[in-house]
């Protein structure tokens, strides 16, 4: 068990390693002078006294500025954007958390309605139930999200006014930032009407939420779906009804653990779906997150901005993924041991 | 008494479109305190017949007909599906072919077998201690079964152990229900000659202490001799022919039935040494090419015109047979 662990950190390690030397590469691929592209800082500005922040390496091999590189990507020195003139690593500590916010409720979201939903689909396969959740998801699925949230936005903001248009919470309330989490937040600080900023936040949150959870809720819905119809095919599950349990208890016992074991690998190869999607409703809601951050970056061509964005992006997406293909690999008994060379 | 009573079972399955008759009207009739054998070659639907009385496969894809299908007088096929699972429960038990499909794969081995066991024997009053008696019952059948070391071996699962020792925990899992019937779809396939004997000698024993009737599936036609009282021989899909068993090995009146026993060499009393064993010609025909009438027909040495209409099965003291021309049947 301890091999498995170390075996997906060591391709964890090798994957972001792999990652920062690409992300280092744009900096020579971008057009300009690349150390501008790494600092985001005007040759004279470097010149005249921003030395001492970057210890750079102009001169030397590129294995050398790749390490100068990475001791100043550790060292939470991640240069500063062309636009604003900001250091990158606090504006991307600033947005990030609003982003993984977003997509962690959606992903909550779509799993609490699509596993379920998938289940029934599955135990009234090929009966109206199942018919009719199928053609639902397949709609789901085909609507484009920006689409959709701009429907969401002229339906539900400005025809029937239930939910503000865009932002993260109005400006009545001042929320001191201690963690990035607006509900965290809230809950932490000491202002007066805690229970209606809350309540503001949640409102914020529906509509963009919503629009994420579609598109993930009906691919779960038809993965879930798929998974549960084969395991009750399998021989073990009709052993089971041989031996005299109910459709319940072979679903409990039986069909739950063996179903759902498929479909966490699966889903979390949506996560890159979710990312994608969340960024483009946070740019159509203005929502202050990391995607929304890093389409003005590449509006602006702040190359300094989309290295590191891109960089935050990707880490996210292989350190979410490995951390769940590792937890199935630890649930399911089969695979808990490293094996070589099987037939 | 009569415990199964199975007439005219069919089943249909798809087959790239089509569908085919894998079981043709078979029969098949178990009595009380009965090792009842199944023969036939392999693909011949042994497993399937096992598969269609308990209720074993998914519903789509397959038409299951019957005239009747009765266990102890109750229809199986006419009752409700909670109905069945509750008798094929408490009355049936069914040691699958193959132990590694048929186990749940991340459950351990230890609550597969807690979950079959039959807590009726323990008074109600005594609840608290039924997971005792489950431990207790547990270690007693994997002795049972040969499987010493069974504190680790209760741990592990289906695929850290051997097949030959699944097949043995299979059996632990069958006895578990104290059923009235047994049915071991070839539970020795691939065993070492001694673990066979003792599987063997022990569902003799469960039989004769028990009284509990088994449905035998094998190939082995030498296990079969030894303790089976009647056999059902199977030729791809159809009931070839059926009775007591030294009735069959005396007088066989099919001709498939005949090869069977001849190919043995073990059954054969007057076999010169080093004497070329009989078989029949060709090969058992695919579910996509399935012969019209007597399905024998292309590898039968007694086939005529009249075998292209499927025969009716015919009694001769108290034995079937389903042929047009049989052997030793002087009269036709
Ligand atoms: N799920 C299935 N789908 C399609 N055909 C099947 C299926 N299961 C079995 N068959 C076919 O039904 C026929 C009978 O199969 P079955 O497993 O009953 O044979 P068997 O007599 O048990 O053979 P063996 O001695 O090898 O176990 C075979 O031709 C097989 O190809
Ligand atoms: S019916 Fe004809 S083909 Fe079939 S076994 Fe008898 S003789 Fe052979
Ligand atoms: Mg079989």
């Amino acid at each position: 068990m301890n091999s498995v662990v170390l075996r997906y950190t060591n391709l964890m390690v090798i994957t972001l390693i792999v990652l920062s030397l690409f992300s280092f590469a744009l900096a020579y691929l971008f057009p300009g002078h690349p150390i501008e592209n790494l600092t985001g800082l005007s040759t004279e500005q470097l010149a005249s006294g921003y030395q001492h922040a970057f210890n750079y390496a102009s001169g030397e091999s590129l294995l050398v500025q790749y390490w100068h590189y990475m001791a100043a990507l550790f060292n939470g020195n991640w240069g500063f954007s062309f636009h604003t003139g900001l250091p990158l690593y606090e504006e991307i500590k600033h947005v990030l958390p609003a982003s993984i916010e977003l997509s962690a409720y959606a992903l909550i979201i779509s799993v609490l309605v699509g596993i379920p939903l998938g289940f029934l689909a599955a135990l009234n396969h090929h009966k109206t139930t199942d018919y009719v959740l199928l053609s639902v998801s397949v709609l789901g699925y085909s609507i484009p999200v920006f689409w959709l949230a701009l429907l969401a936005i002229m339906g539900f903001s400005l025809q029937l006014g239930w939910f503000p248009l865009s932002g993260r919470i109005s400006l009545f309330y001042e929320v001191p930032v201690e963690t990035g989490y607006i509900v965290l937040d809230i809950l932490l600080s000491d202002i007066p009407n805690k229970r209606s900023a809350l309540l503001d936040v949640v409102q914020h949150s529906i509509l963009p939420t919503l629009s994420i959870a579609v598109v993930t809720t009906t691919l779960i819905i038809r993965i879930t779906r798929r998974s549960v119809i084969e395991t009750l095919d399998t021989e073990f599950v009709q052993a089971a009804y041989a031996r005299g349990l109910s459709t319940y208890q072979v679903l409990v016992r039986h069909g739950i653990r063996n179903a759902l074991i498929p479909i966490f690998p699966l889903l979390a190869m949506q996560f890159t779906t979710l990312l994608t999607n969340a960024m483009i409703v946070e740019t159509i809601f203005s929502w202050p997150g990391l995607g929304n951050w890093l389409i003005q970056a590449i509006y602006h061509q702040d190359y300094p901005a989309i290295r590191a964005g891109m960089l935050t992006v990707s880490a996210l997406v292989v350190v979410f993924t490995m951390s769940i293909e590792l937890t199935i690999r630890l649930m399911d008994p089969r695979r808990r041991r490293v094996r070589r060379g099987t037939i | 008494m009569i415990l199964l009573d199975v007439k005219n079972l069919t089943l249909e399955l798809e087959l790239a479109g089509e569908w085919v008759k894998a079981l043709d009207k078979i029969n098949l009739v178990i009595n009380q305190g009965q090792i009842h054998a199944l023969v036939g070659e392999s693909g011949s639907g042994k497993s399937l017949i096992v598969k269609a009385i308990v209720g074993a496969l998914p519903n789509k894809r397959w038409k299951i007909t019957a005239d009747r299908m009765n266990w102890r007088g109750q229809d199986l096929l006419s009752m409700s599906v909670q109905k069945r699972r509750e008798i094929v429960k408490s009355d049936i038990s069914v040691i699958f072919q193959n132990p590694i499909n048929s186990l749940d794969p991340l459950l351990n081995l230890g609550d597969q077998l807690k979950q079959s066991i039959n807590i009726a024997a323990l008074p109600k009053h005594l609840f608290w201690q039924r997971n005792q008696y489950k431990n207790r019952r547990v270690e007693e059948l994997l002795h049972r079964v040969g499987i010493k070391n069974h504190e680790r071996f209760l741990k592990t699962y289906p695929h850290q152990i051997p097949s030959n020792l699944l097949q043995k925990f299979m059996v632990a899992m069958a006895l578990a229900s104290d059923p009235k019937l047994i049915i071991a779809d070839d539970p020795t396939r691939g065993m070492e000659v001694t673990s066979k004997a003792q599987i063997l000698r022990l569902l003799s024993r469960v039989n004769q202490v028990k009284d509990t009737s088994i449905l035998f599936v094998s190939h082995d036609l030498l296990a079969i001799s030894s303790m089976s009282h009647c056999m059902t021989v199977l030729y791809s899909g159809q009931t070839v022919e059926t009775g007591e068993l030294q009735q069959l090995r005396k007088r066989a009146y099919h001709p498939y039935t005949q090869a069977l026993l001849d190919s043995a060499p073990s059954f054969r009393k007057d076999l010169p040494p080093k004497s070329p064993l009989t078989t029949l010609a060709g090969t058992i025909p695919t579910l996509h090419h399935l012969p019209i009438g007597c399905r024998l027909g292309p590898r039968c040495p007694r086939a005529r015109k009249e075998c292209v209409v499927t025969p009716s099965p015919r009694k001769i003291h108290g034995h079937y047979y389903s042929c047009h021309y049989p052997l030793h049947w002087a009269g036709r």
